[in-house]
């Protein structure tokens, strides 16, 4: 019986799996992803290989002259690979939402619906198939990104990354597709609860917008250093102890600034990607479980969403008819 | 009978909820913008009085005043992000539905039986998204001129609601330009969800991937109202950068910011240059849209994904 089910869920899976790499539109959105996130860290890379030369060339000098203390190297390769979590999280959102949207939308169009639902199938086994059919897309899609992104780093970079490196590499990769296939989820619950489907796709996009762009944008402009340019802390002639002392008095105030960046998915994730790929330097040094401990909220938040919505998902799918009502586009 | 079509296509923008949802959003994020610089002037006066207490306790002297060295108008900054983000998409769909709705609803077929000629109607759907931006971003500006009363306690000069005129124009050029994109899109296909994203991918294409390659701008830097290129001096950068006038996303921002004065100033002259680029742009497309329609086969209604 478990079994049966495992078959019906792979067969869902494998045909989402077909669909979504026979689509045009998905092709064409890959095709910038990939574009622009290994136009960035190849950018990244030639200013890397030149600032990784200039300090072999001081470590050669060093030991030449019989020096016992060398500074370590204060790069991190790991680091290059900002703009590619970058655009997975913008551009990575909107493809991600774009699969949900086809998923709904495809079965509607060609009628497919009354016909798969017509079979011993259950609308949580259909659920359950698409999202994992999608999971494998997401998957082939993060890995050829992020490999794009580790081959860059090498070849032009001059810097292969480590095995404790990789380590915290597969954790962001992890993460993406989790990031990712949260998107897919409101995608496809979006569409799945509009008569419309266009309409639902026009709903998750208002969703990413919000809370991919402006959210985020609003909590940094919301930073009291932020009022100025060059900082307004440091207009005031006051460093950071003075702006420690000063912020005490906004406890509220930062409260709600923080409430507001906390409500952003997409920054949780970008925290906890910039944590494992060492682009903040304050987290470079720190072990593992301290980088988890640092961002122990991020990750809270990024389960939570990642555990609501195919859940909404589920119930969509549901409630859905199986012969579509009015428009189907 | 342009302006036939026209305010045929301006009733049914009326009508669709969807527009009206989007326009609301527009217009309550112009609000937000308002909100987030009255926030920030309380911030700063809060902080400054702070300031001066901390300081007068350790014996140092008060701090200059934060008001001289933060721009009059700076308060508006996030319109400079909030219109190639929100209302570049806004405009899309605008553009989009204003052909794609003629297909899916039949009007495309029955509506050459009368006596329209294809440029006739392509003219009036282009004039329809030109007043339809008009009308939003003239609202916005009202929206913005009440934020600075309240903010900043007193009615703004003539001056500064000359420079909101010539930003909100600005404005007006950048999103005709996307409603152009969502029109020749819709026009390109015959899959309305594809129509819609390939539109989105230019959109993506123009704010985030071009400027990437041009000033090597991160997306979180293009989210920051300055524009701030990274410098020439690797070699790669010194080819791309000859690309960017026609970065328009960048020209944009940074006429945008000169006209609000949020920037340290350049000669009127470099900032007409910006603006250029955005016009030839949108003539490009406005040109495009004429000669799709003309080869477009109005007799099928859209279908597919």
């Amino acid at each position: 019986m478990a079994n049966d089910r495992r078959q019906r869920i792979l067969a869902i899976a494998r045909h989402e799996y077909r669909a979504a790499v026979r689509s045009r539109i998905l092709v064409v959105l890959l095709g910038i992803l990939i574009v622009t996130t290994a136009g960035s860290v190849v950018i990244a890379s030639a200013e890397y290989a030149s600032r990784l030369a200039d300090y072999q060339a001081y470590r050669a000098a060093a030991v030449a002259g019989g020096a016992t203390r060398i500074a370590p190297s204060p790069l991190a390769p790991l680091s290059l690979l900002r703009g590619a979590f970058e655009y997975i999280e913008y551009i990575g959102a909107v493809i991600a939402i774009t699969l949900g949207y086809l998923t709904v939308s495809r079965e509607r169009v060609n009628r497919t619906l009354p016909l798969i639902m017509s079979r011993p199938i259950t609308t949580g086994e259909l659920a359950a198939g698409s999202l994992l059919g999608a999971v494998w897309v997401i998957t082939t899609l993060v890995a050829a990104t992020t490999a794009v992104a580790v081959l860059s780093v090498g070849l032009v970079g001059h810097d292969w990354i480590n095995p404790g490196q990789a380590g915290k590499l597969l954790l962001a990769f992890v993460a993406a597709i989790i990031y990712m296939a949260t998107f897919y989820s409101l995608g496809a619950f979006a569409t799945a609860s509009s008569k419309v489907a266009t309409n639902g796709l026009m709903a998750a996009l208002g969703i990413w917008l919000v809370v991919v762009l402006v959210l985020p944008q609003i909590g940094d402009t919301l930073d009291a250093d932020n009022q100025l340019p060059g900082g307004l802390f440091a207009a005031l002639g006051l460093g950071h102890d003075g702006e420690v002392q000063i912020l005490t008095h906004f406890a509220t105030y930062e409260t709600i600034r923080t409430s507001i960046e906390a409500a952003s998915f997409a920054k949780h994730f970008e925290r906890f990607a910039f944590a494992m790929t060492d682009v903040k330097e304050r987290f470079r040094t720190l072990s593992l479980p301290d980088l988890f401990f640092q961002v122990r909220f991020s990750i809270v938040w990024i389960l939570l969403y990642a555990g609501a919505l195919p859940i909404a998902l589920n119930r969509s799918f549901r409630k859905q008819p199986a012969i579509p009502q009015g428009e189907t586009q | 009978m342009i302006s036939t079509v026209a305010s045929q296509q301006l009733l049914s923008l009326r009508r669709q909820r969807v527009f009206l949802a989007a326009l609301g959003m527009f217009v309550a994020m112009t609000a937000a913008a308002g909100l987030l610089g009255w926030s920030s002037h309380n911030t700063i006066v809060r902080v400054y009085d702070q300031a001066v207490k901390l300081l007068a306790a350790n014996g140092q002297p008060a701090p200059p005043n934060p008001f001289l060295l933060k721009p009059e108008l700076s308060l508006l900054s996030n319109m400079v992000v909030y219109v190639p983000l929100l209302g570049a998409l806004l405009a899309l769909l605008l553009g989009h539905l204003s052909v794609a709705d003629d297909e899916s609803t039949g009007l495309g077929r029955l509506i050459f039986s009368r006596r329209v000629s294809r440029t006739e109607y392509a003219m009036g759907k282009i004039a329809a998204a030109a007043i339809s931006l008009a009308v939003i971003l003239l609202a916005a500006m009202a929206v913005s001129v009440a934020s600075l009363v309240v903010a900043n306690q007193t009615a703004p000069t003539i001056e500064v609601v000359g420079r909101l005129g010539l930003f909100y124009g600005l404005s007006w050029l950048y999103l005709l330009v996307f409603a152009l994109v969502g029109m020749g899109t819709a026009l390109l296909s015959r899959r309305r969800s594809l129509a819609l994203l390939s539109a989105m991918g230019a959109w993506l294409v123009i704010t985030f991937t071009i400027p990437q390659f041009t000033s090597g701008l991160r997306p979180t830097a293009s989210l920051n109202p300055i524009a701030d290129p990274v410098g020439t001096s690797q070699r790669f950068f010194q080819i791309t950068a000859l690309a960017r006038p026609i970065s328009i996303a960048e020209q944009y921002k940074t006429a945008s910011a000169q006209i609000l004065a949020t920037a340290p100033s350049e000669p009127v002259l470099h900032t007409v240059m910006r603006v250029v680029p955005v016009a030839v742009v949108a003539v490009v497309l406005a040109a495009a849209v004429m000669v799709l329609v003309q080869r477009h086969d109005f007799s099928r209604s859209s279908n597919g994904e």
